[in-house]
Order: C-alpha cells, then structure tokens, then sequence
C-alpha cells in the first residue's frame, strides 16, 4: 500500500490552506487561510453551515480541487500543485469517497459500482479477482444478498452501503463522507454510522465526515467548526455517540431481519 | 485502464440506448454500404473490361484505314473506312515487321442472307484463314476455310451463334447453303458463341467468310479496311505497333504524322481508355458515398455530444475513484468507434447484399474485393476515431466537481 509517514507527520496537514473563485466581476473567498492537522486513524467531523467552505474544504482534502494558497500535505508529501493525472492516482489509492446522493452508476449492479474503482487502479486483474474483492466488501457492509442488485432496486440505505464498499475497495487511508446521511432517515443514519465507525476502529480507516447536523457530528471524535471560509472551533467530543449500542437499543425492523 | 474493459464499458454504453444506438450507426451503415457497392460496380466494370480484351485477344494490334487521329492540315479528310489507301500489299509488308505472328487483312459489309425460307440481315466479315485465331474466335463445330479457298475467293463461311438462331432455327446449318446477296454461299463451321460486346452489341451477328470473296463477290473493292494482326506476345504489342506506323508513314510517303490516312491501335489501348472512363465513373460516385459516410461520423458526433452531456455525473465520478483523463477519454473514443466499426461491419454486409442485387436485378457487372472491405472497414474506424475524438476530449476535460454536482 503506502509507504508510511515521516514521524511525527500527520496523515494530512493543512497549511494556510487558500481558495478564491472569480466569479465574473466577483472574486469569492472560499477558504481564508485554514491551517489544520488530521492524524491517521482518527475520525473528524467536519461542520459549518452552506457557504462556509466546508464543502471547497472536503474537495481539496479530496484532492478533487487545489488550492489557490497555501499547502496541503498528504503523507509528509506535498500534493498542493499536483496536476489532474496525478491527483486522479492519488484519490484512487489513497482516498475513498461518500456522497451525500450515493452517485452509483444507474442500471449497474452493486457488485460492478463497487469494481468500479479497481478498474483505475493500474493493475492487471482477471473479472474474477474483482468480483471476490467487491463481493468481499459488500458482505462486510451487510449487501451480499444484493450484489447483483442495481442501485433503483435498492433502499437509500442499501444504495449508501454499496457506496461506502466502493469507497474501501482499494483500501484506502482516508473516507471522505460528503453528507453520507443526508438524504437518509434517522434510524439509516445510525446505520451509515455505525458503519463508518466500525470502519475507523477496526481498520483504523481515517474518517473525515462533512455535516451541517451537529447531533451526527457527535459521532466523530473531534469536531471542526468552518464559517466564511476560516476554522471557528476545534474540539474534541466530550461525550461521543455510539452507533452500534443505539442500534441495539432500537426495536429491530422487518427489513433488517430480511438482510 | 485496460482495453478489454474499456470496450466492455463501450459495448454497454452502446446496447443500454439500442434505438439511439442503431439509429447513429444507420448513417455509417449507408455510408459504408454505399462505398461497397460503387468499389463492386468500378471493380466489375474493370474485371468485364478485361474479360472482353481477353475474349477479343490480348496482343492484337489493328491497322485502319483512315485517321482518328486531331484534325489538321487542309486535306478533305474521310472517316474511318471510308479512305481507300490501305492495301494488300501494305498488310503484307505489315507482316513482315518483327514480332508479328499473324496477319489477316479485313473487309466488312453488311448483307441480306436467306436460308430456306428465313432470312437475316447481318454483318459479313472477310479475312483469311488466321483471322479467326487472331480474333480469338473458336468453332462450335464444323472446319475453318482453308488458304486454297482464299486464294481462289471461295463461296463459303461460317456463321455466328445468332445468325445460326436466326437462320438454322432448328437444323445443323454445316454444310447447307445460304445465299448473301443471292449469292450461294457453302456452310463451313459454326463459331462459339461471345456474347455481348464491349459496348453491349451482339457479337456473334455474323458472318465470316474469306476476304477474297467479299472483296469481289459482294463489295467490288479491291482495297481492304482493315488489318489484323496479332503479336508474338503481350509486352512486345506497343513496340510492333511503334514499328508498323513508322513503316505505314514510309509506304505512303507521309511525313507529317497528322496527315495519317491510318490508324494504328491496339486492344489494351482501346481497353485503357474505358477502363480509365469506368475508374472516373467509379471515383465520382465513391466521392459521393463518401459523403454520407462523412454525415455518418456527424451522426455519431452528435450523439456522442449527447451521451457526454447526459452521462456527466458518471465521468464525474470515474473521475472521483481514480479515472485518468486518458481513461476518460479512451471510453467514449471507443464508444464512437465501437458505433462506427459494429456500423461498418453492417454496411460492408448491406453493401455486399446491394452489390449483389444490382447484378442481379439489373444485370450491372459487380466484384466484390477483399480490399475494398478492408478499406471501408478502416474508413468506418477512422469515422469514429475523428468523429469521436472531439466529443471524448470534452468529457475527458470535465471538472470532476462540476460533474459531480450536475444534475
């Protein structure tokens, strides 16, 4: 996988982190100098209502975008003024994403959504060995049954899942969740949730998860406050939730016992 | 990426809009269709043009009477046959020039024949014993007339395949008797039928009998109009023909090669210029298939700008898990150039259907040739790769945010 970081270097550091747009005759400040450590293994919430940069915040982490300032470390190593190419790499290696509307690919099966980032990754695989790998996945996240599913033939919740395998099946250092829960009920949030932080404690997977509801930033360990493009509070939880003993507290559902 | 997934990719895209799909590679499929068919028509026009210089033998070269050559100079000048300079003697020198093999001097007039009570109105050909080898011409049955009956102006001939029909309905005509211009005239042999000739006339409405008797039973000339002659082989054909012009101006003292009261051709040479009027024919009509397939690839153009557009969310994400811009652009390249190979493979099979139809329902000589289906194989693939390119570059280039987020 990857080479291990420098000591003493966070997973991702965040320097003085800048992004403006110019939109027509207006520039817009998106980001105003952020500066920002995340160590590997550790679960962030990242909050702040719309337009407080969290999102622009998310796309460079995501290395989707690059900033217009600053630095962004990524390991020790500087990937602010990496090019499309090799940041596409970079994302497929080392960074999986969770959107807040699932984005699988419509009348596709789970099993080849969840393939779909194998296919970038460079190696030369028989169908074969992906289909066990994303077969692997789907099981973990309670899909097996479905795997031959497409995503309309899917619950929101099952469609997030099968997200969320996609997400893993390269093995990568970071999550990215863009409003995993955000078009999902309450008690499939605490699913998603439980989900993500089985992930961050069994396989140390680094969480970072991007939320405008405090309640499910609460799952995370620490928690980021954004507004008008500049960090505002930065803390660690106090008293984290726990997906897991919610559920188990809630009546079980028809639908759960199917699975 | 590899390409084995990148074309299962494509082939997906392409069978989830069937309709859209076969409705894009329709414009191809004519387009290729339509190459196929005219390289058939152009190749079947060459291939019969050959077949007729093989059924009229290939080194004959023929001395005419007359020039076809530009006007000029101020002489009162005759058409074709109609100057009566060439003689017997000059055809006998012309056998002396080197590398000629066979010589027969030609008279040809036209004539009433009647047999019992059918009668025919045909063309009568004289030369002598070897003007049937020259002219390629075989006996279905009977005997060729001898030297002794040229030498002595026999009554006697042979009959082509449609005068036979016309005249010998139902009877062997060898060894009867028919009368050319209430002349009798002895039945030799029957000549093997040819077929149409190079412009569609009938080739075996004729009569053939020795020059010496057409000369001074039918025509009362003592000229000829024609010599045949055949050379020893095909490649020495152009230098004979150099040689016996060059000889023909010295026997009738012409220095000025526009005042030729001769003409010397050959049968390639009359062979080349149709078959250079077919390659202009064909080259017309492949430009205007070419077209369609041109709006072919407009087609495929179009709906690629299409399917870029309404798949934006899904670059975006290829994008998002790692898809390079190369990824991106090699699977809508090979989206268009899947719809223009899987379309010019239906249009080589239409266009070989079409072919095929055209020789048979109008009787136009068709050749389908292995190169012409690789060459519209390798134009439709070129189709989709130029036509392709500009739509995959566009989705390609996308900001995966921007993708990501469109609706």
């Amino acid at each position: 996988m990857s080479t291990a970081p420098a000591s003493g270097e966070p997973l991702i550091r965040v320097v003085d982190l800048r992004k403006s747009y110019v939109l027509g005759d207006v520039t817009v400040h998106a980001l105003r100098g952020v500066d920002m450590e995340i160590g590997a293994g550790s679960f962030v919430a990242i909050v702040g209502a719309s337009g407080s940069g969290k999102s622009t915040f998310m796309n460079i982490l995501g290395l989707l975008d690059r900033p217009s300032g600053g630095r962004y470390f990524l390991e020790g190593q500087d990937v602010s003024g990496f090019d499309r190419d090799r940041r596409a790499i970079l994302r497929n290696r080392k960074i999986g994403f969770v959107f807040q509307n699932f984005n699988l690919l419509p009348r596709t099966s789970a099993l080849e959504n969840v393939e779909l980032p194998l296919l970038y990754d460079g190696h030369a695989r028989s169908g074969e060995d992906r289909h066990r790998k994303a077969l692997g996945l789907l099981q973990a996240v309670g899909l097996g049954e479905r795997a031959h599913h497409t995503p309309n033939q899917l619950s929101g919740g099952q469609q997030q899942r099968v997200a969320i395998a996609r997400a893993l099946v390269n093995d990568p250092e970071i999550l990215l969740a863009d409003e995993p829960t955000g078009n999902l009920d309450s008690r499939t949030s605490v699913e998603i949730m439980e989900i993500l932080q089985r992930l961050n404690r069994e396989k140390r997977i680094t969480i970072i998860l991007i939320t405008h509801e405090h309640d499910i930033a609460e799952y995370g360990q620490r928690v980021v406050a954004f507004r008008d493009g500049r960090v505002v509070s930065d803390r660690a939880v106090e008293s984290r939730r726990d997906a897991a003993a919610e559920l188990a507290a809630l009546p079980a559902l028809q639908e759960e016992a199917a699975v | 990426m590899r390409i084995q997934n990148t074309l299962r990719i494509a082939l997906r895209a392409i069978q989830r809009n069937k309709i859209r799909s076969a409705l894009t590679m329709l414009g191809v499929i004519i387009g290729v269709a339509s190459v196929i068919a005219m390289i058939a028509l152009g190749s079947g026009a060459r291939a019969s043009i050959d077949q007729q210089i093989q059924a009229q033998g290939t080194n004959v070269i023929f001395v005419s009477s007359g020039s076809f050559g530009r006007p000029g100079g101020g002489a009162v000048r005759g058409g074709a046959g109609s100057v009566t300079t060439l003689t017997l003697d000059d055809a006998k020198a012309i056998s002396e020039v080197r590398g000629v093999t066979r010589m027969s001097p030609m008279v040809r007039g036209r004539a009433q024949v009647i047999a019992g009570d059918q009668n025919w109105n045909t063309s009568v050909e004289g030369g002598n014993e070897d003007y049937l080898a020259i002219r390629n011409w075989a006996l279905a049955s009977g005997a060729n007339f001898t030297p002794r009956d040229v030498l002595v102006a026999e009554k006697v001939c042979l009959l082509g395949d449609t005068v036979v029909r016309n005249l010998f309905p139902d009877q062997d005509p060898v060894g009867q008797v028919i009368r050319v211009k209430n002349l009798p005239f002895r039945v030799l042999g029957v000549l093997v039928p040819k077929g149409q000739g190079q412009f569609g006339q009938d080739q075996d409405d004729l009569i053939i009998a020795p020059y010496t008797t057409i000369q001074k039973k039918l025509l009362g000339i003592t000229y000829i109009q024609q010599v045949y002659l055949s050379a020893d082989n095909s490649d020495d054909v152009e230098r004979v023909a150099v040689d016996i012009t060059r000889l023909m101006r010295q026997r009738h003292r012409i220095t000025n090669p526009e005042e030729d009261d001769f003409t010397v051709r050959t049968v390639e040479e009359m062979a080349a210029t149709r078959v250079q009027m077919a390659n202009t024919m064909t080259g017309l009509l492949m430009s205007v298939a070419s077209v369609s397939l041109l709006v072919g690839g407009i087609g495929i153009m179009n709906i690629m700008l299409v399917s870029v557009t309404e798949r934006t969310r899904e670059i975006g994400l290829r994008m998002a898990v790692g898809a390079r811009t190369r990824d991106i652009l090699r699977q809508f390249l090979a989206e268009a150039v899947s719809l223009s190979v899987v379309g010019g493979v239906a249009g080589i099979a239409l266009g070989v259907l079409v072919s095929q139809g055209m020789t048979w329902k109008l009787g136009w000589p068709t050749m389908i040739t292995s190169t012409s289906i690789l060459v519209a194989f390798a134009f439709a693939g070129a189709v989709g790769v130029f036509f392709g390119y500009y739509p995959a570059r566009k989705a390609a280039n996308l900001d995966p945010i921007e993708a990501l987020r469109y609706e």
